[in-house]
C-alpha cells in the first residue's frame, strides 16, 4: 500500500501548475470558452494548445513514438486533474476514440489520427446513442452498407455532445443487417464534412441563461446527427467488421473512471467548504452543527470517490482488468456528486435556486446550474443502474435476470 | 500511489484468513458468547503466531511492521468474529510500548507471552468518546494515587488482568494514565449486555489505591497518549467493521444464488442485485478509508481526520451492509440458530463503540471549518 503520490509525480504536478500559471491568461480562457461553445479556435487558444502539445501534456501516458511522454496512468491523472481544475475543460486529456484507435487501428490509421488528435487538429464526437437505444447499445440501428470500397451510412444519432465542434465522429453502426444485439456492430471513423451528414442542435436546460464556468455538466448544446447516404471509404473501419462492440468498450471503460469523473463528483465538496470558510454568510452558516455534520459526511464520501479513483488507477498501473471496480466508482462518484449538490443547496437556502442571470445569484449561479447538471453524470457513459448490474454480475457473480432456472 | 496491498501485506492477510477460517468457526463464536466470552485456546494460538508483535518496534523485540499490517489483521479478525480480546489488548499494548517506562517491561513481556490480558477504560457515564469528557478523579496519598469514579463500556474488563485507566489528578488539568490491577481492592464491575453479547462492563472505583510505579507516562501529561489510544481503537474497530461487513455481504450474495422465489434465484432480481452492489460499494469504501488512515499513521502523519472518516463511514455503511444481508435472508436472518445474526449483532455494537458517527463527523468538521481558506479534497494547496 502507498497512499501518496511519489516525488516524481509531485514534481510533475508542480510543473503542470507552473505551466498553467504562466500560459493560461484570462484572454486565453475567454477564447477557450468561445471554442467550447462554437468550435471556433482563436489565435491565443491555438498558441496555448501548441504549447500543451510541445510539453507533451495531451498524452502523457502514451508511448513516446505516438507523441506521448511514456509516463504512467497516475501521471495522466495528475495532468488532467490540474488542467480541469484550472480551465473547467478537459484540455489535458485526449478525447475518447483515441485510446481505441491506438489499440485497434491499422498502422495507417494510427499515423493519420493519433498525432492529429494529440495536436487537437482532429476532435472526435462519440456517436453511440440513438433515439431507440442508450444503455443497451446492442439495439443500434444506424446502418452502414458495404458498397465496393465504401460504406454507405443511413440512420440517426442523438445526444452527441461535441458534434457541432468535432471534426470526426467515432461512429457505431450496424454493418450486418441480419445481426442481433452486439454481433454485427462496427466502428467507423467518419469526417463530419462528409456529404449527407446533418447536425441539428439540441439545447439543454443549461442554455438559457447560460451555465457559468465550473458548472457540473454545464454544457448548453448536444446534438442530433442525421446520416443520409453518407459515404466513406472502407478504410474508415476501425478494427474488424462486426467487432465494434469490443473495439468501443476499450474507450468506454476509460471514460467512466479517471480525473474528469472524479473531479465533477468532488468539486462541490470543496466548493461548500471553501464557501463556508471564506464567505461572510458562510461564516454564519458554519456555526450550525447540522451543517457541520452534513459537510463532514459529504467530505468523507468525497474521499471515498478519490480512493475509488486511485484504486482504479492502481489496478490499471498493475496491468490488471476491472472485475467491477470501475463500475463501482461510476456508481459511487456520480451519486455522491448529486447528494453533495442537493445538500449544498439546502445549506445555501433559497439563494441556491437562482440561475446565472438572476439578481442575488451565488457565485454566478453555479449552485443552481449544478442542480440542473449534476445528475447527468449518473446517466452518461453507462447509467448507474447498468453499472450496478455489472457489479452484481461481474463482481459478485449473480445470475442474469430471467435467465437462470 | 498504489492503494492495493503489496505482496507481503497480502501474504499476512491471506495467512490470517486461512488460520481463522479453521480456528474460529461460528461454533466457537457461539460457545464463547454463552460461556467465557473469549477463547483462551484461540488467544494462545494468536499470540504464538506473533500478532501482538506485528507493529511493536524492533528494539523492543517486535517485528516493526507498519501499522497497515495490523489493520489487515483486524479486518480478518472482524471477518471471522474471532472471539478474542485483540482490540482491548492491542491498544494498551501499543501505548505501553510507546509511553511506558522500564517498570512496564515485565507486563509487556507477559502480555506478549499470552500470560496476561489488558483492557482500557476511557469512556464514562455520558458515553462520549473524547479525552475532554473524562471526569474521573484521583488524589495523591504518599506513594500511591487513590482513584474514585466510574468507567463505562469497558470492553473485556472482566477478562483482563490489568486495565489502562485515564483520569485527572486533583490540581492537574491534564490527564493521567495508570495501568491498574483489575483485582485491586475496591474495584467492582457490572457486566453489560450489548447486542454483541461479548464482555463489556461498567467499572466502579471506590478509593482504589494505585502505586505511583503503575503510572504510564507523566502525571497530568497523558492527553496525547489517551488521544492516540482512542484513535487506534477507532481505527481498529473500523477495520473489524469492514471485515465483518465483507463477510456478511458474501453470505448474502451466496444465499441469493441458491434461494428461489418466483421460479428464479432471488439474486437474479435487480432489486437484490442493486442492493448487493451498494453493500459491496459501502464495504469497499470503509476498507479503503481504514487502509489509508493506517498507512498515514504508519508514515508518521497526523491521521485524525482520516481515522474519523474511516470510523464514521464504516459505522453507517457496515451496519447497512449487514442489515441488508439480514433482509436478503428474510426470516432466517432473525433466527438465533442461523449464523448470520452473529455478524449483525456484533457490527451493530461495534458501530456504537469508539466513537459514533456524529462524534467523528464533528472532528472532521472542526478540522475543515476551523480556518478561513479554500481547500482541496486531496490535501494539495489550492492554486
Amino acid at each position: 500500500m502507498d497512499f501518496e503520490f511519489s516525488k516524481d509525480e509531485d514534481e510533475l504536478r508542480r510543473e503542470v501548475r507552473n505551466f498553467i500559471r504562466t500560459n493560461l491568461t484570462p484572454e486565453v480562457t475567454q477564447q477557450l470558452i468561445v471554442e467550447r461553445d462554437t468550435g471556433q479556435r482563436g489565435p491565443l487558444a491555438q498558441a496555448f494548445f501548441a504549447k500543451i502539445y510541445d510539453a507533451g501534456y495531451f498524452a502523457v501516458s502514451w508511448p513516446k513514438e505516438h507523441g506521448g511522454r511514456g509516463m504512467n496512468a497516475m501521471a495522466q491523472f495528475i495532468v488532467e486533474d490540474e488542467f480541469y481544475r484550472a480551465t473547467d475543460m478537459r484540455v489535458g486529456a485526449v478525447g475518447s476514440g483515441a485510446p481505441a484507435i491506438l489499440e485497434c487501428g491499422t498502422e495507417e490509421q494510427i499515423k493519420t489520427y493519433i498525432p492529429a488528435v494529440i495536436g487537437r487538429e482532429i476532435v472526435f464526437a462519440q456517436g453511440y446513442t440513438e433515439p431507440g437505444c442508450g444503455a443497451d447499445l446492442a439495439g443500434i440501428r444506424c446502418r452502414a452498407a458495404r458498397e465496393g470500397d465504401t460504406y454507405v451510412i443511413n440512420g440517426q444519432k442523438i445526444y452527441v455532445t461535441e458534434a457541432h465542434i468535432a471534426t470526426h465522429m467515432f461512429l457505431m453502426v450496424r454493418t450486418d443487417p441480419a445481426s442481433k444485439r452486439h454481433a454485427g456492430l462496427s466502428i467507423l471513423l467518419v469526417p463530419m464534412t462528409t456529404p449527407g451528414i446533418t447536425v441539428r442542435p439540441l439545447w439543454t436546460i443549461q442554455n438559457d441563461p447560460e451555465a457559468p464556468l465550473g458548472t457540473t455538466y454545464g454544457i448548453r448544446q448536444v446534438n442530433e446527427v442525421f446520416f443520409e447516404n453518407a459515404t466513406v471509404p472502407a478504410s474508415s473501419l476501425l478494427g474488424a467488421e462486426g467487432d465494434g462492440w469490443s473495439v468501443a468498450s476499450r474507450g468506454l471503460n476509460l471514460d467512466r473512471v479517471g480525473a474528469f469523473r472524479y473531479l465533477i463528483s468532488i468539486m462541490r465538496d470543496e466548493d461548500i467548504v471553501s464557501w463556508l470558510n471564506t464567505d461572510a454568510r458562510g461564516h454564519e452558516r458554519r456555526a450550525d452543527p447540522v451543517v457541520r455534520d452534513k459537510v463532514a459526511e459529504l467530505w468523507t464520501e468525497g474521499q471515498v470517490c478519490r480512493l475509488m479513483t486511485m484504486r482504479s488507477l492502481s489496478i490499471v498501473e498493475r496491468g490488471g482488468d476491472f472485475a467491477y471496480e470501475g463500475a463501482a466508482e461510476k456508481v459511487w462518484a456520480p451519486e455522491h456528486g448529486v447528494r453533495a449538490t442537493e445538500a449544498i443547496s439546502q445549506i445555501l437556502g433559497p439563494y441556491a435556486q437562482l440561475l446565472s442571470s438572476s439578481t442575488g445569484a451565488v457565485e454566478s449561479g453555479v449552485f443552481a446550474h449544478n442542480l440542473l447538471g449534476a445528475f447527468q453524470s449518473t446517466v452518461n457513459h453507462g447509467s448507474v443502474h447498468v453499472m450496478r448490474d455489472q457489479i452484481a454480475r461481474r463482481g459478485l457473480g449473480l445470475p442474469r435476470p430471467g435467465r437462470a432456472k | 500511489m498504489d492503494v492495493l496491498p503489496d505482496e507481503s501485506e497480502r501474504e499476512i492477510a491471506d495467512q490470517a484468513r486461512a488460520f481463522l477460517s479453521s480456528a474460529s468457526p461460528t461454533a466457537l463464536v457461539r460457545a464463547c458468547e454463552s460461556g467465557d466470552k473469549y477463547s483462551p485456546e484461540l488467544w494462545k494460538q494468536i499470540v504464538q503466531l506473533g500478532w501482538l508483535d506485528t507493529c511493536l518496534p524492533e528494539d523492543q523485540d517486535g517485528l516493526g511492521l507498519p501499522l497497515q499490517y495490523l489493520t489487515l489483521l483486524f479486518e480478518e479478525a472482524g471477518r471471522h468474529l474471532a472471539p478474542v480480546p485483540l482490540l482491548s489488548v492491542m491498544v494498551p499494548l501499543l501505548v505501553l510500548a510507546k509511553y511506558g517506562a522500564a517498570a512496564h517491561a515485565g507486563v509487556l513481556r507477559n502480555v506478549r507471552d499470552g500470560d496476561l490480558l489488558l483492557s482500557f477504560a476511557f469512556q464514562e457515564a455520558d458515553g462520549a468518546w473524547s479525552p475532554d469528557s473524562i471526569r474521573m478523579t484521583a488524589r495523591r496519598e504518599g506513594d500511591a494515587l487513590v482513584l474514585n469514579g466510574a468507567k463505562m463500556f469497558v470492553d473485556n474488563f472482566a477478562l483482563s488482568d490489568c486495565c489502562l485507566v485515564a483520569f485527572r489528578l486533583e490540581g492537574q488539568s491534564g490527564l493521567t494514565l495508570a495501568l491498574v490491577d483489575t483485582s485491586a481492592p475496591n474495584i467492582s464491575h457490572v457486566d453489560l449486555v450489548p447486542t454483541a453479547k461479548d464482555s463489556e462492563a461498567l467499572v466502579r472505583f471506590k478509593d482504589v489505591r494505585v502505586p505511583l510505579t503503575d503510572i504510564v507516562g507523566e502525571i497530568g501529561k497523558a492527553d496525547q497518549a489517551v488521544q492516540e489510544a482512542m484513535d487506534l481503537a477507532s481505527l481498529f474497530c473500523a477495520a473489524q467493521l469492514a471485515g465483518a461487513a465483507r463477510r456478511a455481504t458474501e453470505m448474502a450474495v451466496d444465499y441469493a444464488k441458491i434461494r428461489y422465489a418466483f421460479e428464479q434465484p432471488i439474486g437474479a432480481f435487480q432489486a437484490i442485485q442493486h442492493l448487493c452492489a451498494d453493500m459491496q460499494i459501502g464495504v469497499d469504501g470503509a476498507q479503503l478509508l481504514c487502509r489509508e488512515a493506517s498507512w498515514k499513521l504508519a508514515q508518521g502523519h497526523d491521521a485524525r481526520v482520516e481515522i474519523s472518516q474511516a470510523k464514521s463511514f464504516a459505522n453507517e455503511k457496515c451496519v447497512m451492509a449487514c442489515r441488508s444481508a439480514q433482509q436478503i435472508h428474510g426470516g432466517l436472518g432473525f433466527m438465533m440458530e442461523f449464523d448470520l445474526q452473529l455478524w449483525y449483532r456484533r457490527v451493530v455494537s461495534w458501530s456504537l463503540r469508539y466513537g459514533t458517527t456524529s462524534e467523528h463527523r464533528r472532528r472532521i468538521a472542526d478540522h475543515l471549518l476551523g480556518h478561513n481558506g479554500k481547500v482541496r479534497l486531496d490535501g494539495y494547496a489550492t492554486a
